[in-house]
């Protein structure tokens, strides 16, 4: 099974617009056809026997509906869009198709058949084979000499055959979890419909119920620590052989046996209090108002409320008053800061207009004869401020452009200025641009 | 012989549960067979605890539905009396605890069933008179989110007192001690005939005539 990131996997879901709509025709056909496929031993269904049974459902589920064969085309076509059947054959339109139930179809009508609660005897029977099957496992690590023999031997059937029978495992026990919400149900019912009468058959079905848990949290206890060892034993194995993807995979059916081991326990618990609120509420509710008269009596009393009203009293024991301790009054000194005129008065500063500068500079170098660029910024840039370097350099490109006539060759050449700058040279020729 | 583990008063007094379980009765809460250890210590200590807090004129009240309660027959040691939202809501509750629905759900029961119910029960008039007897004017959607603020509210003090356990923001757990609120029905006489002996028994207190409720902040009754 692949452990990819849950954001993403619902994200391309929910790209994907993926949904399911099933009417009970639609369930009741594919129920049909997988009960068909099981009892014929057939792995495809031909075109004619989708619609013949899709007809025999009809007559059962919507006796006397228009057009059953119509009718039937259109359920294949929604079924096939909604990936509950797939056409094995790859004909085409050479002739009529062969179609299979899919992965998705089966499991949905498993669901409603199949009784796969967790019982003594599946459990028993399944930790037996993970038993077998992990103890073979072991086997094969302790004279595993190679990644491919640890793969082929041990990573395999932890991801397939264990992963499968602890799943199995897992799958019955949220089918237990229905039953136990059936029988919450099916107590409710027979209180509801026979009260006092229900007595006993409410009793029954509490009890049998725990017993089955009891029984199963126990096998599941010892069973999973058995379980836990051999893995930790394969695991150290896997260490000892720096096999990190088997350690991985064994980690992870580590925690997937942990899972199930705690739902037992985490069931019983909750049956437990379930048991016992029930139990208070067959004795002192059921049992002490046989005729079920209190209910509309309390009623009588509600709905009488604005005429005639009582209050409950209890017990409103003041809180202690705690005095606090003596102690001699501290004078803290107030927080404060020094008081001092933060107002600076302002003061006259020369004029700083560094641009201006610059070109006068500029103008003179090229005035007195400078030759190309890197002589004259050379010669100005010392007496500009070394922060303002890199800046001051290309103002005096900017102004030599426009107060001199440049040329430059194709390959303008690269020449060092001062220590810390290198420019592209220019050829200034006397005077060409405003002044 | 009592069968009680407690020789005298001093050991049921120094035992570790008293301290806690003192305080809650105290503050008027119900102590039930959920509260656990609590509530074996109450079982255990009950003879030498009864004679205790008579004392203090107080009855220490044992209720075969499975929890105690600290009833004041005396203003010595402070008492209230349950404000009409609480009463309103906790006789709801209670009508929920002997619904065999509830059952199915171990007991749970959301804020919205118990609206439901009121509503079933009650006109939305009477309903705001009762929960907000001050507004003489009202608003539907204004008197809707009132009732259910009003009913939020005594959801928690009814969780206070033992009588529910507040699970989280929209679900309660029922206790036995709701039943308290289906005193007055439980047996067989009248009614007003039940009321009386409550009323004379110092568990109750009768209202005749319309609600005229002040908060419950303002029912203490000091000693």
């Amino acid at each position: 099974m692949t452990q990819s990131d849950p954001s993403r996997v619902i994200a391309s879901l929910a790209r994907d617009q993926v949904n399911v709509d099933l009417k009970t025709v639609d369930l009741c056909f594919l129920a049909g056809l997988h009960l068909r496929a099981e009892k014929a031993a057939l792995a495809s269904f031909d075109e004619d026997v989708l619609i013949d049974m899709f007809e025999q459902i009809c007559d059962v589920v919507e006796p006397g509906a228009e057009n059953p064969r119509k009718r039937a085309t259109h359920a294949i076509q929604r079924l096939r869009d909604q990936r509950m059947l797939a056409r094995v054959d790859g004909a085409g339109v050479v002739r009529s198709g062969e179609y299979t139930l899919t992965r998705l179809a089966a499991a949905i009508v498993e669901y409603f058949l199949a009784d796969e609660a967790l019982t003594r005897e599946s459990l028993t029977l399944l930790t037996g084979t993970l038993r077998a099957q992990l103890a073979e496992v072991l086997a094969s690590a302790r004279k595993a000499n190679g990644e491919d023999r640890w793969r082929r031997d041990v990573i395999g059937p932890l991801r397939v055959t264990v992963s499968d029978l602890v799943a199995g495992i897992e799958r019955r026990q949220r089918g237990l979890d229905t039953q136990q919400e059936e029988v919450q149900a099916e107590i409710a019912t027979l209180l509801s419909a026979d009260w006092f009468s229900a007595v006993a058959r409410c009793q029954a079905l509490l009890d049998t119920t725990t017993d089955t848990l009891q029984e199963l949290n126990e096998v599941l206890l010892r069973d999973a620590h058995h379980f836990v060892a051999l893995l930790q034993e394969i695991q150290t194995l896997a260490t000892s052989a720096s096999e990190t993807e088997a350690e991985e995979t064994i980690q992870r059916v580590i925690e997937h046996v942990d899972r199930i081991a705690a739902w037992g326990a985490a069931r019983q618990r909750a049956w437990s209090e379930y048991y016992q609120y029930v139990h208070r509420y067959l004795r002192d509710v059921v049992r002490l108002d046989p005729d079920r008269a209190l209910s509309q009596r309390l009623r009588d009393q509600l709905a009488a409320w604005p005429s005639r009203h009582f209050h409950l009293l209890i017990a409103r024991a003041p809180s202690i008053r705690l005095l606090r301790q003596i102690e001699s009054r501290v004078e803290r000194p107030a927080v404060a800061r020094i008081r001092i005129d933060r107002d600076i008065e302002p003061v006259w500063v020369d004029t700083e207009n560094m641009l201006a500068e610059i070109e006068t500079a500029v103008a003179k170098a090229i005035h007195d004869g400078a030759r190309t660029l890197a002589d004259l910024t050379s010669a100005i840039l010392p007496m500009v401020p070394h922060s303002m370097h890199y800046l001051a350099t290309g103002h005096m490109a900017d102004a030599v452009a426009r107060l001199a006539v440049v040329c430059a060759e194709y390959e303008r050449p690269w020449r060092p200025v001062l220590e810390t700058l290198e420019i592209e040279d220019w050829i200034t020729s006397g005077s060409g641009g405003a002044p | 012989m009592t069968g009680s583990s407690f020789d005298t008063l001093e050991a049921a007094v120094a035992d570790e549960h008293f301290p806690d379980v003192d305080l809650m009765l105290r503050r008027g809460r119900h102590i039930g067979r959920d509260d656990g250890a609590d509530y074996d210590y109450l079982v255990d200590a009950q003879p030498l605890l009864e004679a205790f807090y008579r004392r203090f004129g107080c009855e220490l009240v044992q209720q075969s539905d499975g929890y105690f309660y600290l009833l004041p027959l005396s203003d010595r040691l402070g008492r209230r009396q349950l404000s009409a939202s609480e009463m309103l809501v906790g006789q709801t509750l209670a009508l929920l605890y002997l619904d065999p629905a509830t059952l199915q759900h171990g007991g749970l029961v959301s804020q919205e069933i118990l609206l439901q119910r009121l509503s079933g029960l009650l006109s939305t008039q009477t309903l705001v008179r009762t929960l907000n007897p001050r507004k003489r004017k009202y608003d539907e959607r204004i008197a809707a989110e009132t009732i259910r603020g009003q009913v939020g509210e005594a959801l928690r003090r009814l969780g206070d007192l033992g009588f529910i356990d507040v699970m989280d923001d929209t679900r309660v757990r029922l206790r036995p001690a709701l039943m308290r609120f289906a005193e007055p029905v439980r047996g067989l006489q009248e009614p007003s005939a039940a009321l009386e002996r409550l009323v004379a028994r110092g568990e109750v207190l009768v209202d005749e005539g319309n609600v005229e409720e002040e908060d419950a902040n303002d029912e203490d009754r000091a000693p």
